[in-house]
């Protein structure tokens, strides 16, 4: 029970992350992480609501304890390598970026971040690569969007 | 600018270089419901204390980046125009309100005089509205259009293929205008409207046809445009359309596009008085495109500010007009729509 609990916790967290509603949402994933501290998604999720407002450390903080849950969490990989790059740690951003896009090499974010973070470290060629990937990825979303729009 | 979203390198140093010239303040936001093309909020147009651009919250790398870089663009001219002399828009009164629809009106009759099938009333009377709105807000978007996408291809490389997927959407999506309303309004308007549409992708792959503009073939909707520049695509899918007659009116425009822009030196370094430059010859050539389509009374120039109060006035002016071209018939045509 209070697993399920704990999931309705994270989604109503979303819902508010979704409205930029922040404070509230923190509260729902707080309410969550205290009825299970096991579940990888609520400290996903309240570090992506901790970047939005600019705590970075804490967001890099709840990353890795949702990774120490689930190694195989590409999400949390990936915003982990947003919270690096906030913190201008660049070399370490790249590690975590590649780790996020080697579970999942669809992730436009994490390709994205991955190329400002080598432009930043002057690894020209590897950004460009790294951005070109990125916006195949982020064409084929949109495209994906625009025909949603139009069947609606 | 103070952001938490990733930004790369070039369009980072381009809008601290933007706020610096202007001595203003940029925030990016993203926004589930933004325009796909991104939208400028601007200290300039409204009264509010910093710059916005929005984008859609999907956008979370090039794409974000191109958008920005466009509005940041248009945000030096709009900023230089206003700190150097006057920042003034295309604005109507009730009087140019009156000048436009009863030209369309005139055009209209002539149109239907040949159509076996007649227009209802209430659908002309809609069409006059539509068009003169859909004109008034072309005339103060396409114009900066060309001039937006030169400055960004020549001063952000790094950018070009992004550039390229939103001159092919945009490109579509303005083929498309007004397509619904393709049956009811007078074909004069409906190529005036192509063409402008097509000058503006005539020019753009006159001033970008560079080998680095190749599509992304990886994707596989785009893989039908293999092998094909962006030139290419830009100019031979009008050649496919029924609005290629729009070619003649299209050709006019974009020569008097090409005689406004071909004085700007498209690398210069940015500064104010660059851009001020830059909008008095984009003012100078959206005159001469008014003036080219026989617009010169309908629209007026004058601080946003007046835009924005007409715009909440739009439906007085219109009804106004409609009036003293009707008279009783639109009094009657009013009634029977609140009876309905």
């Amino acid at each position: 029970m209070t697993v399920k609990e704990a999931e309705e916790l994270i989604r109503k967290g979303r819902a508010y992350a979704s409205r930029t509603k922040y404070k509230e949402a923190i509260a729902y994933y707080e309410r969550a992480l205290a009825l299970d501290p096991s579940n990888p998604s609520g400290w996903y999720h309240r570090a992506a609501v901790f970047i939005e407002t600019g705590r970075n450390t804490e967001a890099l903080a709840d990353c890795e304890r949702a990774i120490s849950l689930n190694q195989n969490y590409s999400d949390a990989w990936s915003k982990k390598g947003h919270a690096l790059y906030n913190l201008e740690r660049y070399e370490e951003a790249v590690v975590a970026c590649t780790r996020a896009l080697a579970l999942n090499g669809n992730d436009a974010s994490a390709w994205y971040i991955k190329g400002v973070c080598l432009d930043e470290l002057g690894r020209n060629i590897e950004a460009q690569e790294a951005y070109g990937k990125s916006l195949e990825l982020e064409i084929i979303l949109d495209m994906e969007a625009e025909k949603k729009k139009i069947g609606r | 600018m103070k952001t938490e979203m990733p930004l790369s390198k070039p369009i980072r140093l381009f809008v601290s270089q933007t706020e610096n010239i202007l001595d203003t303040e940029i925030a990016l936001l993203r926004n589930p419901e933004a325009d796909p093309n991104g939208t400028l909020v601007d200290v300039y147009t409204y009264n509010i204390e910093k710059n916005v651009i929005l984008f859609p919250a999907h956008y979370t790398g090039l794409l974000k980046d191109f958008i920005i870089a466009r509005h940041c663009v248009h945000l030096l001219i709009k900023g230089a125009a206003a700190k150097k002399s006057r920042y003034l828009v295309c604005s109507f009164t009730g009087g140019s309100v009156y000048q436009g629809i009863h030209q369309i009106y005139i055009d209209a009759l002539k149109d239907e005089a040949k159509k076996e099938k007649k227009l209802p009333v209430t659908k002309l009377i809609q069409m006059l509205s539509i068009l003169y709105t859909n004109f008034n807000d072309d005339i103060n978007e396409l114009p900066w259009n060309p001039i937006t996408n030169a400055r960004v291809y020549h001063r952000m490389p790094q950018i070009r293929k992004t550039q390229l997927y939103y001159l092919m959407k945009e490109g579509k999506a303005d083929m498309d205008d007004m397509m619904e309303y393709e049956d009811i309004i007078p074909r004069r308007y409906f190529v005036l409207n192509k063409a402008m549409f097509y000058a503006r992708d005539q020019y753009l792959a006159k001033t970008l046809p560079a080998d680095e503009l190749m599509p992304v073939i990886n994707i596989p909707q785009m893989k039908k445009f293999n092998h094909l520049e962006v030139k290419e695509m830009l100019t031979t899918r009008w050649t496919h359309t029924s609005w290629y007659q729009s070619k003649v009116f299209g050709d006019t425009i974009l020569e008097i596009m090409e005689k406004y822009l071909q004085k700007i030196d498209w690398n210069a370094e940015s500064s104010l008085d660059y851009f001020h430059e830059i909008y008095q010859l984009g003012v100078r050539m959206t005159n001469h495109f008014i003036s080219y389509m026989s617009m010169k009374d309908w629209f007026v120039w004058e601080p946003p500010k007046h835009l924005q109060d007409a715009q909440a006035r739009k439906t007085e002016y219109v009804d106004e007009a409609l009036k003293k071209i009707f008279g009783d018939l639109i009094e009657e045509h009013s009634a029977d729509n609140t009876q309905g």
